[in-house]
């Protein structure tokens, strides 16, 4: 039984795809919510853990609280 | 509605169990690390002392040298034991007289515990009573005293935990090349693909989530080695083999500094997540120009 191959179905499927592969995201890696959620996390406690070793002592901690939360903020929405 | 409550009902269990002995510990884990307490301390309250505890774990050289150890330890120790137990797995999808008989003997370290571990080799490596320095002098005119030399110390822990847990590797990685199909591989022979494009190429794909599990599981189990290494060096000679979980140990119960313990194992618990987290990333995640919702 051969069944007809509809070529334009198949072209708007594949832009469709296309289209879905471009959405933006700076992350090199394929992720959901969570996982950039997650990752904000990690990167928060560390960003905290390096600024107490290297910069409280110039700089307060707070500033490093809010470059933290805007950096995971930035990646949960545009990662 | 009625199968999403009985999907409810049959995870409540796991739920509860997982809650109770799983995040509740955690979450007071968390809330003892923002705290200074010491309860057999002349004043045996909880004192709130904000991040002190994290800005006091930055700048301390003996945590920092047994995060280096430890790092060091897990990964002489992981690789070691994923090479080994992958050649050991593929000897035995081989026919050879004994084998069910070495098999046998190869996994009987995995059912004895981790103190026990320690304590035997312990008493194979003391010098002037232990079997392997007295061959090491005898055969290679070595002298091994784990009290005095530091690399000698840190290399038999690691030994000592390939010992212990590579017929682990073994037996998850020999399931998973038993459990291959035949065809890609009569197929790649018809092809002309010799023994290394073959393993390249086909083997290692496919029993590539069966490493990675066992990676993640051996990853963490080393992070948090204590029994074994207690009993054969003490964490000694010096620091060469104060392992992180050695060392929250001597924090919070010698010193009775459970603020800072706690601290101290927050962050132990945020680096094997980190590390499992960038495993998983370099080694299964999709590369890709997209992502899900």
């Amino acid at each position: 039984m051969d069944h007809p191959i509809d070529l334009e179905q198949a072209d708007d499927e594949a832009r469709v795809v296309e289209a879905s592969l471009k959405r933006s995201g700076f992350l090199p890696i394929v992720t959901n919510w969570f996982d950039r959620l997650f990752m904000g996390i990690y990167l928060f406690v560390a960003l905290e853990l390096l600024w107490m070793r290297f910069l409280e002592q110039s700089i307060p901690l707070t500033v490093c609280h809010v470059i933290a939360i805007a950096l995971g903020a930035l990646i949960v929405w545009k990662g | 509605m009625r199968s999403n409550k009985i999907g409810w009902l049959l995870l409540a269990p796991t739920l509860t169990i997982l809650g109770l002995f799983g995040i509740v510990p955690f979450l007071y884990v968390l809330y003892v690390a923002f705290h200074q307490w010491n309860p057999f301390g002349a004043n045996p309250g909880m004192i709130y002392n904000g991040a002190n505890n994290f800005r006091r774990l930055v700048v301390d050289g003996e945590f920092l040298t047994s995060i280096y150890y430890t790092a060091l330890f897990a990964f002489f120790a992981v690789v070691s034991e994923i090479i080994l137990g992958y050649l050991l797995a593929q000897l035995f999808t081989k026919d050879f007289p004994g084998k069910a008989v070495f098999r046998t003997i190869h996994t009987l370290p995995l059912i004895v515990a981790p103190i026990v571990v320690g304590s035997v080799w312990r008493l194979m490596t003391t010098p002037s009573i232990g079997i392997i320095p007295y061959y090491l002098k005898y055969w290679f005119g070595y002298d091994l005293n784990i009290g005095s030399n530091a690399t000698a110390a840190f290399a038999l822990t690691v030994i000592m935990d390939i010992w212990h847990w590579t017929p682990l590797v073994t037996l998850t990685l020999l399931a998973a090349i038993v459990s291959l199909p035949k065809d890609p591989f009569e197929q790649a022979q018809i092809d002309g693909a010799n023994r290394w494009q073959i393993f390249w190429h086909i083997t290692l794909p496919m029993i590539r989530p069966a490493i990675l599990a066992t990676v993640f599981i051996r990853l963490m189990d080393a992070l948090r080695t204590v029994d074994e290494v207690w009993m054969l060096t003490g964490g000694g000679p010096g620091a060469a083999t104060r392992y992180l979980g050695l060392h929250i140990w001597k924090v919070v119960f010698p010193k009775t500094d459970y603020g800072y313990g706690s601290a101290i194992s927050i962050i132990v618990l945020y680096l094997t997540l980190v590390m499992c987290w960038l495993l998983y990333v370099g080694l299964v995640s999709p590369r890709a120009k997209k992502r899900i919702i």
